[in-house]
């Protein structure tokens, strides 16, 4: 018998991340078996059905979609990159969470810059909003910085 | 009025405070308490500056809090530590808020130490950091300490505070989220708002008037 779904859309931080799909999965699974158990999460089927443009979609079983957000808020990883999974709204149908998807493109002012002995690369986002990338292959530090902050350096 | 009680920004982490502040105002808060942190004074939502104590013995603390750097703060935290330190930490006028009770031994923060700080308005923070971050037995011991404070709470009245403890954007989170999470360890959405609106409450408590002149 098929069961009713629900959606949940997931703004994910920082800006400018591109995490995998399965990697989502991954991690969500993760976080709801840890939260609630591996029975709770057998029952709520957690899946990823989306991924991209700065969003996620999450579906789950009807009725359990506040204990996998819940669970959501509890993911700080993804591929061991530094994420923040943020809902923004819950719904029947993708095609509803599709209207609420802004995805927020960088300005078109990139450059570099040298903090503290390391070379970064400067994102720069709506509302003053700064974020510098570490150059490098692996394990990039990222810093969060305002457009004011970096002028004062 | 929501306030995030606990905030550390660059460079103690990797977001400066005039970018938290702006993260937390889109996340719906009001106003941030910072620990440390440089730059813009320029932000969104109020900044309240905090200082935390660490410190072994009720006279340390005594000490501390009248240093300068305690004195200009507008929130002084103090680390829980044993019961004798927590029942000691709550009757110091000048501790505004017992903070890292996670951290501390099971009934470290106990009925005796509850009632001093129903007395004397000294709140206990809720850090959502360990609800967060850890996994298992860890997770699974911070939220069995939250709801042992919140049957003291609902039974003494002491004011409660939240926290993100981020020292990143990244481990912010919003009000409606630190709402689920609370009630992980049954906090209810009242209890939540009081909380979160407790700061104000406590660096300025209602007095009765006074006539001037």
């Amino acid at each position: 018998m098929r069961m009713k779904q629900r959606y949940i859309l997931v703004q994910i931080h920082p800006y400018g991340v591109a995490p995998d799909q399965r990697e989502v999965y991954f991690a969500v699974a993760e976080a709801v078996t840890s939260l609630w158990g591996d029975v709770a999460a057998g029952l709520a089927q957690p899946a990823v059905v989306f991924c991209g443009g700065g969003y996620a979609v999450v579906r789950c079983r009807r009725g359990t979609e506040k204990d996998i957000a819940t669970a959501l808020t509890t993911i700080t990883t993804v591929a061991d990159e530094r994420v923040a999974l943020r809902t923004v709204a819950t719904s029947g149908t993708i095609r509803a969470l599709r209207r609420r998807m802004r995805p927020i493109q960088p300005l078109p002012e990139a450059g570099e810059v040298t903090i503290e002995g390391h070379q970064f690369m400067v994102h720069r986002y709506p509302r003053q909003k700064v974020d510098l990338v570490e150059k490098g292959i692996m394990h990039q530090k990222s810093l969060f910085f305002t457009e004011t902050d970096l002028e004062e350096r | 009025m929501a306030t995030d009680a606990n905030v550390c920004p660059y460079p103690a982490g990797d977001s400066t405070l005039a970018r938290m502040a702006l993260e937390a105002a889109e996340l719906g808060f009001d106003s941030i308490v910072t620990i440390g942190g440089e730059g813009s004074q320029s932000c969104e939502i109020e900044v309240l500056r905090g200082i935390v104590i660490s410190a072994p013995s009720q006279k340390e603390i005594i000490r501390q809090v009248r240093k300068p750097a305690a004195r200009n703060a507008d929130v002084i935290f103090v680390n829980a530590g044993d019961i004798p330190f927590n029942r000691a930490a709550v009757s110091i006028r000048e501790v505004h808020v017992i903070r890292n009770i996670h951290a501390a031994r099971k009934n470290a923060f106990d009925h005796v130490a509850a009632r001093s700080a129903a007395e004397r308005g000294t709140a206990v923070d809720i850090s959502l950091l360990p609800i967060i971050q850890y996994r298992g037995i860890r997770r699974q011991r911070a939220l069995q300490q939250y709801a042992d404070l919140l049957t003291l709470k609902r039974r003494y009245d002491f004011p409660l505070t939240i926290s993100s403890g981020a020292r990143s954007i990244l481990e912010q989170r919003s009000v409606r989220e630190a709402q689920s999470l609370c009630a992980l360890f049954g906090m209810t959405g009242t209890e939540v708002r009081e909380a979160f609106s407790s700061v104000g409450r406590i660096i300025e408590p209602e007095r009765p008037v006074r006539v001037v002149g």
